[in-house]
C-alpha cells in the first residue's frame, strides 16, 4: 500500500513550480557565489596561475578605487573614472542599437511582405552577414577615423542582422486568416501592415532585439579596444597592456552586469507589450 | 442589396493539371436569403465561400456581388471564420470595432451600434478581455459581432459552430436565428451538419466531392421566425429524411 504524498504527486505537466520573488533571487545567486568562493579559495597570495589572474577580493578592491577613488591622481590613471567609462559605452550601445532598430525593423517588414523587394535585397544581406564586425574595423577606422561614430557604426552593423532576420521571419509567419479578416473589414494594405503584420511580428522582433542587444555589447567592446579611446573596451585593453589584471576582471564583470541590465529592460518591455502572447502560452 | 451570383464557377488548385476543387457551380442568392451549403469534407465548400469573400481567385466562370464582379475582400461581405480568427492582441471591444475604425467611420456612429451588438451576443461583461481569455464559443460570438457591426449586405460563415459542443452550438444557432430575424442580411452558411442546415436556412444546397458540384437545391419551407424547438417537428424530420436520402444516393 502506498499513499500519495504531496511530494510524490505528479505535477510536471499540470502544476507549476511556484517560487516567491525573494526565493528566485536566492536561487539565482547560489551559482555565482559558489564560483567566486571557489576562485577565491584557489588563490595563493591573492593570485592564481602564477600571478596571471588576481583573486576576486583584489578585483573588488581595484573596482572600488576605479569607481570611487579620487580623480586625476598620477599613480592610478583609472581612479574615479568607472562611471564615465560606463556612460561612454552605454551611450554608444544605445545609439548603435537604436539605429539598428530604425533600419532593421522596417527593412525586415518590407522583406517579409514584398516578395520582389525580398528578391532584390535579401541575398545581399545574406552575403554580407557572414562578415564579422571585427572584419569591418579597418574600413570603419579608414572612413570614420578614431571617432565615436566608428564605434556606433560597428554596433549598428552587429545588431542589425539579428533584428532584420527575425523581423522578416515574424512578418512572413503571420496567420493568413488574420490578414484576411483585416482585409474583409476594409483595411488598406498599409493598415494591414501597421495593425496586423507589425503586432503579429512583435514576438519575433523582440527575439531579434534581445539577440541584437547582446551583439551590440560585444561590438562596443571590440570597437573601443581598437577604434576609440574611451569606454569599457578601451580600459579593458589598456589595463591589460599595463598588467592591471584586477582592472581587467572588474571591467569584465561591469560589462556583464550592463549587458544583463539592458537585457532585463527589454524583457520588461516585452513582458508588458506581449501580454496577449503570454496568455496563449503554456507556461504563462 | 446583398445578392450573390455565381455562374459556371470552377476552381483548379495548382496549375492546369491540379486538383479540380469546384466544377461549373451555379448558385444565386437573393436579397436577404439564408442559404446553407451542405456537403462532405473536401468537397469545396470553403473554396466557394473564399471566392465569394474575395480571398481566392477563380479559374473559370464569374462571381458577382450586387451586380459587381468580386475582385477583393470588402466590408460589404462580412466573413465569420471557422476558428474565429480574432486579432489576439486586441481585446473584445477593439476586435469588434476594428472594421468601422479602419474604414474611418466616426466613433459616434459605430459606438452605440457596437455596444448594442455586444449586448446581443452576450459579451458586454467581457468588453476588455483578450481572445485568449475567452472560451471557443465566446470567441465565435466576437467573430459574429465584428462581422455584424459593419452592417454587411451579406454574411459569409464557414462552419462557424463546427468546433463547439452541442449545447453551446444550440444557443449559437438560436442567436443566429434571432440576429437574422432582426437584420435580414443575405447569409451564405457552410456546414456539414444536416440539422443545422435545415434549422437555419431558406435553402439547402447539397454538394458532392471530386469534382465539387452542387447536386440539389432544396427549399426549406419551415415557418419563420424559427427556434431550436423546430428541430423536433415532423416537418423538420421530413426535410432531414429527404436530405439524408440525397446524400446517401450521391455516394
Ligand atoms: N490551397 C490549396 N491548394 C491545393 N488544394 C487545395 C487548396 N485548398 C483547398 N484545396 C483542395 O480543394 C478541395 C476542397 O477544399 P475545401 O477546403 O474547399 O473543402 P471543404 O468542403 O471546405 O472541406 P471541409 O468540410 O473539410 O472544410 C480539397 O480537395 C482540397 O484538398
Ligand atoms: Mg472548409
Amino acid at each position: 500500500m502506498t499513499t500519495l504524498t504531496s511530494a510524490a504527486r505528479p505535477r510536471r505537466l499540470t502544476g507549476r513550480l511556484v517560487v516567491p520573488k525573494a526565493g528566485a533571487i536566492v536561487l539565482a545567486l547560489i551559482l555565482p557565489i559558489a564560483l567566486v568562493a571557489l576562485w577565491q579559495a584557489s588563490g595563493t597570495n591573492g593570485a592564481l596561475f602564477g600571478g596571471a589572474l588576481p583573486t576576486p577580493d583584489r578585483a573588488w578592491n581595484a573596482w572600488v578605487t576605479w569607481a570611487f577613488g579620487p580623480k586625476g591622481m598620477g599613480l592610478n590613471p583609472y581612479s574615479g573614472t568607472w562611471a564615465e567609462s560606463v556612460v561612454f559605452s552605454a551611450i554608444r550601445v544605445a545609439k548603435g542599437f537604436a539605429l539598428a532598430i530604425v533600419i532593421g525593423v522596417p527593412l525586415g517588414i518590407a522583406i517579409g511582405w514584398w516578395k520582389l523587394f525580398a528578391m532584390v535585397v535579401d541575398p545581399t544581406i545574406q552575403w554580407l552577414r557572414p562578415v564579422p564586425i571585427t572584419a569591418w574595423l579597418p574600413i570603419s577606422i579608414a572612413i570614420f577615423g578614431i571617432s565615436d561614430f566608428g564605434s556606433v557604426f560597428l554596433i549598428t552593423i552587429g545588431a542589425f542582422y539579428p533584428i532584420v532576420i527575425n523581423t522578416t521571419h515574424g512578418t512572413r509567419d503571420v496567420e493568413k486568416n488574420w490578414i484576411r479578416a483585416a482585409l474583409m473589414m476594409g483595411s488598406s494594405p498599409f493598415t494591414v501592415l501597421r495593425r496586423v503584420v507589425l503586432p503579429a511580428a512583435l514576438p519575433s522582433i523582440f527575439t531579434g532585439l534581445r539577440i541584437g542587444l547582446g551583439i551590440a555589447w560585444t561590438a562596443v567592446i571590440v570597437s573601443e579596444m581598437v577604434a576609440v579611446k574611451s569606454g569599457l573596451g578601451y580600459v579593458l585593453w589598456d589595463a591589460y597592456y599595463v598588467g592591471r589584471m584586477d582592472i581587467v576582471i572588474a571591467d569584465m564583470v561591469s560589462i556583464g552586469l550592463l549587458g544583463y541590465l539592458s537585457d532585463f529592460l527589454i524583457v520588461r518591455v516585452e513582458h508588458w507589450v506581449l501580454r496577449w502572447r503570454r496568455l496563449q502560452s503554456f507556461n504563462a | 442589396m446583398g445578392t450573390v451570383s455565381m455562374t459556371g464557377v470552377s476552381k483548379v488548385f495548382g496549375g492546369p493539371q491540379g486538383v479540380r476543387a469546384l466544377d461549373n457551380v451555379d448558385v444565386h442568392l437573393a436579397e436577404g436569403e439564408f442559404m446553407a451549403l451542405l456537403g462532405p469534407s473536401g468537397c469545396g465548400k470553403s473554396t466557394l465561400l473564399n471566392m465569394v469573400a474575395g480571398f481566392e481567385g477563380l479559374t473559370e466562370g464569374a462571381i458577382s456581388f450586387d451586380g459587381k464582379s468580386v475582385v477583393k475582400p470588402g466590408p460589404d461581405r462580412g466573413v465569420v471564420f471557422q476558428e474565429a480568427a480574432l486579432l489576439p492582441w486586441l481585446n473584445v471591444w477593439q476586435n469588434v470595432i476594428f472594421g468601422p475604425q479602419v474604414q474611418g467611420v466616426p466613433r459616434s456612429d459605430y459606438e452605440p451600434r457596437a455596444k448594442e451588438i455586444l449586448r446581443v451576443v452576450g459579451l458586454e461583461a467581457f468588453h476588455d478581455a483578450l481572445p485568449a481569455q475567452l472560451s471557443g464559443g465566446m470567441r465565435q460570438r466576437v467573430g459574429i459581432a465584428r462581422a455584424l457591426v459593419m452592417q454587411p449586405r451579406a454574411l459569409l460563415m464557414d462552419e462557424p459552430f463546427g468546433a463547439l459542443d452541442a449545447q453551446t452550438r444550440l444557443s449559437m444557432q438560436q442567436l443566429l436565428l434571432d440576429v437574422w430575424q432582426t437584420f435580414k442580411t443575405t447569409v451564405l452558411f457552410v456546414t456539414h451538419d444536416i440539422d443545422e442546415a435545415i434549422l437555419l436556412a431558406d435553402r439547402v444546397c447539397i454538394m458532392t466531392a471530386r469534382p465539387g458540384r452542387i447536386t440539389r437545391d432544396i427549399p426549406i419551407t419551415l415557418p419563420r421566425p424559427r427556434s431550436i424547438d423546430h428541430l423536433l417537428t415532423p416537418d423538420f424530420v421530413q426535410f432531414k429524411a429527404e436530405i439524408m436520402a440525397e446524400m446517401r444516393g450521391a455516394h
